[in-house]
Formats: structure tokens, sequence, C-alpha cells
């Protein structure tokens, strides 16, 4: 008797029952619709005026700088974090490394009103910043910035973790050998060489910046020009201008888009 | 120029304890099979692996000992290694790969790629510099690993496994060119591998390593002829000559001759087990393509087994029975017949 060739789990094309198609199809039009609808209720002829109204290109202008300082806070204090989770062991490890990675599940609302408490007029450290050195941080632009890295940088830490877990630690035996200190190490061939990982950490942390809305309003709130970005904008403009609405979320539509396809690689793998 | 070494070290489950002494004049080769503990050894050496205990110095300066609390770490220790699967850096050309050495000790850049030109040149692969790694071939690999560990003239080269990667058509011209390159370093050398043959290709000294301890030391002869375990025999205890090949007739450098099948043309080592050598008193007939007399001038009794070593041309080493010396009636002096099939001759080209 011959044996069946084998095959790999998925691989050959399977008979699914007529109900579980039927389920699959309305969970993908769940995903489809809204797209669809977003697009067809798009005012094109009117998409160009409302992307150069003021309103909008403060949000734009705001939206862009926040959520890119927001990285770039992310990045400066995240990849020490990333690589200390990665490199080092010590005593209660694991629990910091779920407290950092909180925000990733946490109501983004609920991480506002936790900024209050240690960074607002009378928080923990907010009341020292106040005092001592003339600091308000809530309800100003670097408010938001504050917002977003708290909700972004998670997703930032743990791709580079996984990247620097995922590398080959002889490279950097073999760069010692050569007589690289450790700062040499790190900068010629550790990081280029999380490069990838880095690259998608730092920007998907900023998609998640650029889409922030709780933890933003809670925390700084909702002033234009100051603290008002992107998502904000577009919940207030649904009841005053639904059209720039509609053109606003068009167009973060599109950066989450971009991003998915800068990312495919990662994420979509190669069919 | 010497390596002193005693290494005490432990990884998981697993401990070394290894002496280990090695001159500048000889290429030293630590034989043993997987997870003997030979790269950890290398490891200790280059200071990637602490040591619990024992010393490593080089030419008299103590670059362990933590008895004494001296650890000098791996940067600061003049050594270059090969590693294994080599491990270029591959966001770096070859060119820089091999200046990154120079770089790391405070060289300008464009002076330090001068120099790994140079070093490029060396090893015979001149104009490979912009290339990436990926795009190298693995005999070209080694060669830029090579290169890379010597750039920076350490005094102390190691050698991880540098054959293990290439395939086998490849392996016999580079380990000619390692050796070149090996004999025209002037430093301490020493090499890690699980191939007794690569071992007696490349070394003028064996280290053979089993469950991280130094089972014997010496001269691939010494060690061939006179393996002094159970194991060592059944690694290296083997019969390894040296001569020319032409028609499938070996004419080895110690004189004699062995007919082998396939041997080709051109210079080789042969290998012939003892246990594959058959003993008689009168001229055999029959098949054996290789039959000469002997004089059994040693026999030495191992457990279950004898080694019986032959002066002849050439001299050889059988291992027969106990029960297969009564019968001959061999004792020391007696002279015997010989025989080798052609076919248990295993010709490496050298």
């Amino acid at each position: 008797m011959a044996l069946p060739a084998p095959s790999g789990p998925g691989v050959r094309p399977a008979a699914a029952p007529l109900p579980f198609l039927l389920l699959a199809g309305a969970g993908a039009a769940f995903f489809i619709l809204p797209l669809i609808g977003l697009l067809l209720r798009t005012p094109w002829n009117l998409a160009w005026d409302q992307l150069r109204s003021t309103e909008v290109l403060t949000a734009l202008r705001l939206s862009m700088l926040a959520s890119l300082s927001a990285t770039a806070v992310a990045l400066v204090f995240g990849v020490p974090l990333a690589w200390t989770f990665a490199r080092v062991t010590f005593p209660g490890r694991a629990v910091l490394r779920a407290m950092t990675v909180l925000p990733m599940v946490l109501p983004p609302v609920v991480g506002g009103v936790a900024l209050l408490l240690a960074f607002g007029r009378q928080g923990l450290v907010g009341s020292w910043l106040a005092q001592v050195l003339g600091i308000h941080l809530p309800f100003t632009t670097a408010g938001a910035v504050i917002a977003e890295t708290f909700v972004a940088m998670p997703f930032l830490v743990i791709t580079v973790e996984a990247g620097l877990r995922s590398m080959d630690m002889r490279f950097e035996d073999a760069a010692r050998t050569l007589g690289a200190s450790r700062s040499t190490v790190f900068w010629r061939v550790t990081l280029p060489l999380v490069r990838p990982s880095l690259v998608a950490g730092a920007v998907l942390c900023w998609a998640r910046a650029l889409g922030e809305f709780g933890a933003t309003i809670t925390f700084a709130g909702n002033f234009p020009g100051r603290t008002q970005t992107m998502p904000l904008a577009v919940y207030l403009a649904l009841e005053s201008n639904p059209q720039a609405a509609i053109v606003l979320s068009l167009l973060l539509l599109s950066v989450s888009l971009a991003v998915l396809i800068a990312l495919r690689d990662r994420w979509l793998g190669t069919p | 120029m010497t390596l002193d070494a005693q290494i005490q070290a432990t990884v998981g489950a697993f401990d070394l304890d290894v002496e280990l002494s090695v001159a500048a004049g000889d290429v030293v080769a630590v034989l043993g099979p997987n997870g003997a503990g030979k790269t950890s050894l290398m490891r200790a050496l280059a200071g990637l692996l602490p040591l619990a205990g024992g010393r490593v110095a080089l030419d008299g300066n103590v670059l362990e000992e933590p008895a004494a609390g001296v650890r000098v770490p791996t940067e600061r220790r003049p050594i270059g290694m090969v590693f294994q699967d080599y491990l270029l850096f591959p966001h770096l050309s070859v060119a820089e790969n091999v200046a990154f050495g120079l770089r790391a000790r405070g060289m300008a850049h464009a002076p330090a790629l001068a120099e790994a030109g140079r070093w490029l040149a060396r090893v015979g692969l001149p104009v490979e510099g912009d290339r990436k790694p990926a795009s190298l071939s693995g005999g070209q690999a080694q060669r830029v690993a090579l290169a890379r560990a010597l750039a920076s003239h350490p005094a102390l080269l190691l050698l991880d496994e540098p054959m293990a990667a290439l395939d086998a058509s490849t392996r016999v011209e580079l380990r000619r060119d390692l050796r070149r390159h090996l004999e025209s370093f002037r430093g301490v050398r020493l090499l890690v591998t699980h191939d007794p043959v690569e071992a007696m290709a490349m070394a003028d000294r064996l280290v053979v390593l089993e469950h991280g301890r130094v089972l014997q030391s010496g001269s691939p002869s010494e060690v061939t002829q006179h393996p002094r375990s159970r194991y060592v025999a059944d690694l290296v205890g083997v019969n390894l000559f040296r001569g020319r090949a032409s028609h499938d007739v070996i004419t080895l450098a110690g004189g004699g001759t062995l007919t082998a099948a396939g041997a080709g043309n051109g210079d080789v080592f042969a290998v012939v087990h003892p246990r594959t050598v058959a003993l008689f008193r009168s001229r055999p007939d029959g098949t054996p393509r290789n039959v000469w007399e002997g004089r059994a001038v040693d026999l030495d009794l191992q457990a279950d087994r004898v080694r019986v070593h032959l002066a002849g041309s050439p001299s050889i080493v059988a291992e027969v029975t106990p029960a297969a010396v009564r019968e001959l009636g061999l004792d020391r002096g007696d002279q015997v017949w010989i025989a080798v099939k052609a076919t248990e001759v295993n010709v490496y080209p050298a």
C-alpha cells in the first residue's frame, strides 16, 4: 500500500463546512465594510479644500510634531530598556517588564488619569516639577507628547527586545575578540544587527502615537494648536463638520495602510 | 612566546578542567568529539567564558587568574579568533570586517581600510573588499575571517573548527592554504577540530579532549601509534602515512608502497585502521593487494585487544585479539606477513 504524500497543516485545500465559511465571510465583511463606507462617503471634490483648511493643517502639524517627538523619546528610553530586558537578569525583571507593556492593554483613558496623578498639578512628580522647576505638563504640547509616549513606547520596547533576543550574540563576542569595547560593540554591531526590529518598532510606535486619543484628551486636553491632534480633531469635527472628519479619517487610514505595507514582510509574510 | 593555561570552568552542568601549554613554534590541535568542551576551552582562553579557577598566561603575562582577582577582559587580550561559522558581520563590507579590529583599537578609517586591503590580498582575495559577506563562498568567508583575526597582529590565534562549515570539495585546498597561513604567523596557534585527519594534517601537536578533560597529548605520530586509552585508539589510533600517489599506488615518504583503491595522483595521506591489518605466519595467498613482511617490535595489550607494532617497509600497527596472538604464537622479534586490502586504505589529498 502506498503511503499518502506528506502535507503540512493548511497546505492542501480543505472542504470547510458551509456555516463555518459564512461566519468567516461575515468576519471579513466586518473589517471591509467600514473601509468601503469611508471611501464611498468621502467628498472627493471637497477633499483637497478640506485638507488645506487651517484647522486641519493645524491638527496635522501638531500630530506630526507630537507623534515624531514621542517616537524620539521612545527611542532614547525604550532601546536601553529593551536591551536591559533582553540582556540583564535581575530580580523583579518579569514584573517590571509587565508594567512597561501594560499600556498596550490598558484603556488609554485610564492611562491618561494615571498620568494626571503622576505628572498633574497635584501629582506625585508634577507638583514638584511645578514648584521647583516651574514646569507644567498637563494641557500642553509636551503633555500630549508624554501621553503619546506612554501609550506607544511599549510597542517599540517589545519589538526591539524580541530583535535583541533573536540575534546571534556571538557576533558581539566576535567584536570583543577584535578589541571592541562594550560601547563600540553596541553601536557598531548590536544596533546595526537589530536594525530591522528597530525600524519596525519605531514605525509601530509612531503609528500608535499618531492615533492616540484617550490618554491625550485626558492628560493634555483638547486645545487647537496645542494639544488637539488629528484623532481629537476628527472626533470634534464629526459634530461640526462631518465632511472634514471623513477626510481626516481617510488621511489617518492612509498612514496606517502605508505602515502596514512598509512592514509587510514582518506581518503579512509572503504567501 | 608561549601560552600556559590551566582552565577550570563550568558551563551549565558541564565542567572543564584542562591544562594546556603551547609554544609559538607549534600548531596545536585540540581534538575531541562534539560536546567534549573544545569550544568552551576556546571561549575561556578568549575571556568570553569566565574561569572558576586556574590561570591563563600568555608570554608570562597573566590574562586571568581568579584566585588573584585578575581578569583581562576579552577586548584587551592580544588574541585573534576564527569562529566556527566565521561570524563575519553581515552589515559591513568584507574590507570593513577585516578593518574592524584595527578601527576598534583606534586606527583611523582610511589607514585601517588600506591595511585591510593588504590583508585581503595576502589571503588571496584582493578584489573582494567591497562585497558583503553574504555573497562570499564558504572558503572565501573563511579567508576573510582569518584575515580579520590576523589583521590586528594578535599574539594568540584561536581557530574553532575552521573547516567545519566548508564542503568536502573545497576542504583540502583550504586546509593547505590555512596551514600555510598558520606557518607564516608568529604567535601561539591553537586549533580545535573534531576531525582526526584534519588535526593530524594541520598540527604539530595533538591534545585529545573528552568530557572536558585532556586524555592524551603529544605529536600526531606519538598519539596515533601509542593511544593510551581505548577512546583515543578508536579516535586517532590509526596508521597515518604520507606519500605520493600515482595510478593507485602510493609511494610512502617513510619507505614502502601501498596500493589503494581510487588513490588518484598527487600528494596524499593514507590512513589504515589497525583493525584492518591482518597478520600471517606464512605468506598469504588470496586477494589482499598489500602484502609485506615485518617484525613484531612490540605487543601492547589493551583490555580485549593487542596492538602489535610492526617494523617493516612500511612500519605499521595491527590490532588483533589476544586469541589471534596465541594462535600465531606471536612474540616480540618474530617475523610475520602483513596484509592490508586495497579497499581498507583510506586516501585523503594532502
